[in-house]
């Protein structure tokens, strides 16, 4: 230890600096061979090709960079008009209204005990006196509720709309849509107490008949 | 022995003892990584093995091929930080 001592203390600069130099030149040749190590492994393993990728491939995943559009070349806001199909009653809804209707159609939630009752009532062929009385119920319900103008409103111009865009080829009755405006419209027939148009819409739910073409006149 | 060779013997056996070679060569991968170097000789690995086809490449050939280029690619700027560092360890142990 000493003897070392006494070497390394008598070394001159230009030696010092040729012995830097080696060191120096030892490091970068362990750093090659470490890395020639890692790539010869790395091929033997089989995934040093991994993440090559040729000219094409890289093509069709390119960034696109234009207005309107977004990274993969689509309209961002393309799922505004999305449509799903209700399980239920296979009619297409907006992914807006979609939560809504199933949750009537399903019949669960609020309206639960009411709608099942419906359905019960038009599974049996309606029982014409007790449909009335429900019907009644619901006319009921509209005036005390909040804002039941408002609905019904609301209600008509849905009417209309559905009517001038698409005329659905198949109703299940039981679906809530149906119910919903026949409610409305027994609700405006029994206000103005015109017995002999209620049986005849009666008559035409009885035949599967789609309401909005009932509802028209 | 020479005086030569049993001086180089006591400085790499100081710079292991010391923990500095390992400390230098942590920094030098770091640097080289930093500045490209690596990327490049990977790069230069890759023509070596198309060359002798993936199931034949050895060590070796890797090593053959890559080191001369990988020692003049290292940057200048990182040689003289490098040398800096050796320089001042070396000082500081022939006192």
């Amino acid at each position: 230890m000493k003897m070392e001592d006494v070497s390394l203390s008598s070394m001159d600069n230009s030696k010092m600096e040729g012995f830097a130099q080696e060191i120096l030149s030892d490091l970068v040749e362990d750093a090659c061979l470490g890395l020639c190590f890692e790539v010869h492994r790395a091929v033997k393993q089989g995934y040093f090709f991994l993440d090559d990728t040729d000219q094409e491939s890289m093509k069709d995943f390119e960034i696109v960079d234009q207005p309107g559009v977004d990274i993969f070349g689509q309209v961002y806001n393309q799922w505004k008009n999305k449509e799903c199909v209700c399980p239920n009653c296979s009619r297409s809804i907006a992914a807006s209204r979609f939560a809504p209707h199933l949750e009537k159609c399903l019949g669960m939630g609020r309206n639960s005990s009411r709608i099942a009752n419906r359905r019960i009532a038009s599974g049996n062929n309606t029982n014409k006196s007790e449909s009335d009385q429900e019907d009644n119920d619901d006319v009921n319900d509209n005036d005390w509720s909040y804002g039941a103008e408002k609905k019904a409103k609301k209600r008509k111009s849905d009417k209309v709309f559905l009517h001038s865009l698409k005329q659905p080829v198949h109703l299940n009755p039981n679906s809530p849509r149906r119910s919903k405006s026949m409610k409305h419209k027994n609700g405006r027939l029994n206000r103005r107490d015109e017995p002999e148009k209620i049986s005849t819409s009666k008559k035409a739910e009885s035949q599967n008949t789609p309401l909005i073409t009932t509802g028209q006149w | 022995m020479s005086k030569e060779s049993q001086m180089r013997a006591a400085i790499n056996q100081k710079l292991i003892e010391m923990g500095e070679r390992e400390r230098l060569k942590e920094l030098l991968r770091a640097k080289l990584i930093e500045c490209g170097w690596r990327d490049q000789l990977k790069a230069l690995c890759k023509e070596v093995i198309k060359e002798k086809g993936i199931e034949n490449v050895t060590v070796e050939d890797l090593v053959a091929g890559v080191t001369p280029k990988g020692r003049a690619l290292v940057p200048d700027s990182v040689k003289k930080e490098l040398l800096q560092r050796i320089r001042a360890f070396l000082a500081q142990h022939s006192t």
